[in-house]
């Protein structure tokens, strides 16, 4: 049965069944966990159905109201939701792109053997190291560094840059700022670590035959390191746009579920947590989830397809 | 190579045995309890002889603080075992398993089923309110004339049925800084005090003499809120499901933005580090709000070594009377204990002994007004915090001033959500029209029932 | 252009040099900014509940010991076993989930079959919808099945994890050459034991990647163990920090806290430090030579 290795043959010996085998605990299991509250959610986008107090409201079939709603313009004409998306997408690019670009530098600096880094092990771990600590914890510590009398503003009233004291929790630029910081340095090491185990995939004889041609390190990184790597940095790019549309704790913690300033700060997920918590307002909460859903997969599939063109 | 292979499989090889072993045992495990009861209803028959009521007695709460207590101070009935189901309150846990466990009460076993848990007063009416507690005066708990009325209004439903008690009473005191007191009003005694800032109109003059001297008034400009809140004569929501803003919560943000605006107040939380940093000796901050435990246990800051002033802090009643926090046990609806229930309330409110006991060894404020007299009449008594003044005292006479009324079941996040929107219009960050906007937006994400103008 | 080669080569050990400089530089800029968010974790796990009140401090009190103490003995929170109930179920998930989606990529990966396109795209799109919304849904699933006080549905449904799947799913794509297979298959290699024996050595470096992030991301979940688990016994360390960070105000600690909060992370960087050895180089060069 299994005698020959002609590619073109496979199809001949069917292997299907292994194929459906492999991949049958993944269905079941998620079919019997996660898959009906998830359809639940969307379900839920077209009733009214929430808690008041201990009292169930609903559900009740509306059509599309809850996304009507959430699409109406507020009495100075703006689509809160919109504004919503708007920030997050700020918060994360703020917080993305610097976390992809130091991660790539720093997994070819750790694989190059050029470079040679010694106490690489150190370093790796230092850099994982703030995703280890809760969210909470972390927010906890970032806030009585930059509060009004925090260490940061001591140190900048004792320099003598400022004579009062900066307010790092009341400002539009310096909130995001903050949370963009937080958010790279808690994921900027996870990312590092990503690529890294991606280029030791490589067959290094790849390198090795680059280096004797007397490839530069630029044409090394852009010739071989990165179309092969490619595929996992779509999964890096992919990953962080879904995270940076779902962010969630770190500006919720920072500013105490209140997106300050102005719900400058407030994510999409914020919003729709607003609507979950305390009054487990399942209508407006699954038409929220749908439209992130609805955009995260737009996106998704638009990067998917542009970084992964040419094959297939 | 092939050991690292080896070694990889060997682990999910045991992998494999404790995900066997989780799925197989476990589930047998947690339905057991529940098989049993089906099977032999011995508690739901009363075909046992001495007692008709269940075996297990389940407590919710969201800490240890009165399972402490309870194990101290009550006796449990022989044969009866007390379970605790202790969740936190962090992320709204404890109030999404209570509730989920209090709408399932019905269908749960009787020994699964909540016999009484803990509440707190900003939501205390979200259960009074509703048909999963139980009149406690039914069940024999009947004697109040010792308990402070605020605490049983507060957990009394909206016709006056009353569904729980507290084994604590927290009256609330204005906490000054004495020698900030005599250079702003030229004297630190108490009732001296309490004679200059026994309005709201003299508070806030003071505030203005205190302000020229280059002190702050208040730390933080939500350190009044609770005082006004406690004392609005209208409810957050009317009958109709209107938002209305009562005049005192108006009077509030009117003082919120003039302390602001003249600098007689840092705009901050009242727990963050920007309100704490005020209670060092070279602190500006001349008034706290807080009843005892806040002095006694969450002004670290002045009570430091090097940096504090332990001694030089007072309390008086101040512009109004009010509370700060407590804890109240609930009788739930569908409990097979019912005796049980009401022994309990009854030894947390009436046993003399036991609530000497809670001021004696506990620190605790007790709940029976008799109890906490012959603590206040104890001339020997006095606060090194507070340079020797008689707390006790001053509580005795400030909880008797306490109301509980014109509640909602929205209370807790309405207020939280105007003093942190209001708290951008002090800060200058947004106008009036969008702090007010945002809070609107705000009670219309929690309560969707909850009409805004 | 005619330089001599040792002038060259000096030129390019010059330039080296400089780069390493920068280099470094960059990295210790870095580890400073890393390691400051610990070293205040470490103060204030020095410092009494009063001190902490009072803000920052640079430099550690002398009250490690009280703390360590006082989190220890802490009568409603017993630290080894919530260690131990969160490293059950941490290591569980982790091993759960990247074993199974290392075999649902492959099975993706590597087989042609009707259902395929459907089956990734599937999985693609659910991997998208917010965790948030169906969080409610699935503990409402789980008391009706009766699985609270369960450590299971805190540990099977991680055999379902998309993100995982997506990246062992890329890994392949990238390193993992269908000759291998074939050649497996000449050998007579049963396809289940190829993977086993053939595939997962080679995904060595994905693998230890995801599961120390699979195994992270469990050691610090809050929200659903939180919901699913009231008995003291098989409570997990985020539970119990929320617990003390509940306790009453006259016992409410954070120098206990900020300690435990301190512990809680020294398993997971000893779980880290033994799993990144396997990032290791030429795994698959090594794969192939047999």
């Amino acid at each position: 049965m299994k005698r020959l290795a002609d590619p073109r043959k496979r199809k001949g010996i069917s292997y299907a069944k292994w194929g459906y085998l492999f991949i049958a605990p993944f269905f079941i299991v998620y079919g019997l966990f996660t898959l009906v509250p998830q359809v639940m959610t969307i379900y839920n986008s077209f009733f009214e159905n929430y808690r008041e107090g201990l009292k169930q409201v609903g559900p009740n079939f509306v059509g599309l109201d809850n996304y009507i709603k959430l699409f109406t313009p507020d009495k100075n004409g703006n689509i809160d939701i919109l504004k919503y998306a708007w920030n997050t997408l700020v918060l994360w690019v703020g917080g993305a792109v610097p976390q992809i670009l130091v991660a790539l530098l720093l997994a070819v600096f750790f694989t190059s053997y050029r470079l040679n880094i010694k106490g690489q092990q150190f370093f790796k771990t230092v850099i994982y190291m703030p995703n280890l600590i809760m969210a909470s914890a972390f927010s906890m510590l970032f806030f009585t560094l930059f509060s009004n009398s925090g260490p940061v503003n001591q140190l900048l009233t004792q320099m003598g840059w400022i004579d009062q004291p900066i307010e790092f929790f009341a400002q539009k630029i310096t909130v995001r700022g903050l949370i963009c910081l937080m958010n790279f340095l808690l994921w900027f090491g996870n990312t590092t670590i990503l690529l890294m185990a991606g280029i030791m995939g490589i067959d290094q004889n790849l390198f090795e035959a680059a280096n004797i041609d007397g490839a530069s390190s630029l044409q090394v990184f852009f010739k071989v390191t990165l179309p092969l790597l490619m595929p996992i940095l779509v999964y890096t790019v992919i990953t962080a746009m879904i995270g940076g549309i779902q962010m969630f704790d770190v500006p919720q913690v920072l500013t105490n579920g209140a997106g300050t300033p102005n719900r400058t700060s407030t994510t999409l997920v914020m919003y729709l947590n607003n609507y979950l918590k305390t009054s487990k307002n399942y209508g407006m909460s699954g038409a929220i989830s749908v439209v992130i859903f609805i955009i995260t997969g737009l996106l998704s599939m638009v990067v998917y397809r542009s970084l992964t063109r040419k094959d297939d | 190579m092939k050991k690292a292979l080896a070694l990889l499989l060997a682990v999910f090889m045991i992998v494999g045995m404790f995900a066997g072993c989780g799925s197989s045992e476990a589930p047998e495990t947690t339905a057991a309890p529940q098989e049993t009861e089906a099977a032999t209803p011995v508690e739901t028959e009363p075909v046992v002889e001495e007692s008709t009521e269940g075996k297990v007695f389940n407590i919710y709460a969201w800490n240890e603080e009165f399972k402490g207590f309870f194990e101290k101070y009550y006796t449990v009935p022989e044969g009866i075992t007390v379970n605790w189901i202790i969740n936190p309150n962090a992320d709204g846990v404890y109030q999404d398993k209570l509730d989920e466990a209090l709408l399932n009460q019905e269908s749960a076993a009787a020994d699964d089923k909540v016999d009484l848990f803990l509440a707190e007063a900003d939501y205390i009416l979200k259960y009074t309110d509703s048909e999963f507690t139980q009149d406690v005066e039914a069940l024999g708990v009947t004697d109040f004339s010792n308990t402070y009325e605020y605490t049983v209004q507060a957990a009394s439903d909206s016709n006056g049925v009353v569904k729980g008690v507290s084994f604590q009473c927290c009256p609330s005191a204005l906490i000054y800084r004495r020698s900030i007191a005599k250079d702003v009003l030229g004297t630190d005694d108490p009732a001296e005090v309490q004679a200059q800032l026994d309005s709201w109109d003299k508070f806030n003059a003071v505030a203005e003499q205190a302000g020229a001297k280059g002190y702050l008034m208040t730390a933080s400009e939500a350190a009044t809120y609770r005082v006004f809140s406690n004392n609005v004569t209208s409810p957050w929501v009317d009958e109709a499901g209107n938002l209305q803003i009562d005049a005192n919560i108006q009077a509030w943000m009117g003082q919120a933005k003039e302390f602001s605006e003249k600098g007689y107040t840092k705009n901050c939380d009242i727990w963050s580090d920007d309100c704490t940093v005020e209670m060092f000796a070279d602190g500006k901050a001349m008034c706290y709000f807080g009843p005892a435990w806040y002095f006694n246990f969450s002004m670290g800051n002045a009570q430091d070594a090097e940096k504090g002033c332990y001694g030089d802090w007072a309390i008086c009643q101040g512009p109004q009377a009010h509370f700060w926090g407590g804890t109240w046990l609930l009788a739930a609806t569908g409990s097979d204990n019912p005796t049980m229930i009401a022994d309990i309330m009854n030894t947390f409110i009436n046993d003399e002994d036991v609530c000497s006991k809670l001021v004696e060894n506990e620190a605790q404020f007790s709940n029976n007004q008799a109890v906490n007299a012959k603590y206040a009449e104890d001339p020997a008594f006095g606060n090194e915090f507070l340079g020797g003044q008689n707390d006790v005292a001053l509580f005795v006479e400030l909880a008797k001033n306490i109301k509980f009324e014109n509640q909602t079941i929205y209370d807790q996040l309405l207020n939280e959500g105007l003093q942190s929107n209001w708290r951008e219009y002090c800060q200058g960050t947004v106008t009036e029209e969008e702090a007010m906007s945002n809070f609107y937006k705000y009670i219309n994400e929690k309560y969707p029932s909850i009409t805004t103008p | 252009m005619k330089k001599s080669n040792s002038a060259d080569s000096r030129v390019a050990k010059a330039r080296l040099t400089a780069a390493r400089a920068l280099v470094y530089a960059f990295l210790i800029f870095l580890t400073v900014l890393c390691l400051f968010s610990f070293y205040m974790l470490f103060i204030n796990a020095t410092r009494s509940n009063a001190d902490l009140q009072g803000g920052f401090r640079l430099f550690p009190s002398d009250y490690f010991f009280k703390n360590l103490y006082n989190a220890w003995t802490d009568a409603s929170i017993n630290i080894p076993r919530g260690m131990l109930n969160s490293f059950i179920i941490a290591a569980s998930s982790a091993l759960l989930s990247t074993y199974f989606s290392a075999l649902t990529a492959y099975g993706i990966h590597a087989y042609h079959f009707r259902l395929k396109k459907l089956a990734f795209s599937f999985i693609m799109a659910v991997m998208v919808i917010p965790q948030q919304v169906s969080a409610t849904g699935f503990y409402q699933l789980c008391v009706k099945f009766g699985l609270t006080n369960s450590y299971i549905p805190l540990i099977v449904p991680s055999i379902a994890s998309p993100v995982v799947f997506f990246y062992m799913k890329q890994y392949m794509e990238s390193v993992l050459p269908m000759e291998i297979v074939e050649a497996a298959r000449v050998d007579g290699s049963n396809e289940f034991s190829t993977f086993n024996k053939i595939i997962l050595p080679m995904l060595k470096p994905a693998m230890a990647v995801q599961m120390i992030f699979a195994f992270v991301a469990s050691w610090n979940n809050y929200f659903m163990p939180a919901l699913l688990l009231d008995k003291a016994e098989m409570k997990t360390v985020p539970i119990m920090i929320a617990q003390l960070r509940a306790a009453d105000y006259s016992k409410f600690d954070m120098g206990k806290v900020y300690m435990f909060i301190l512990l809680a992370i020294l398993p997971v960087v000893i779980v880290y430090i033994c799993l990144s050895k396997y990032i290791i180089k030429g795994v698959t060069a090594g794969s192939v030579k047999g």
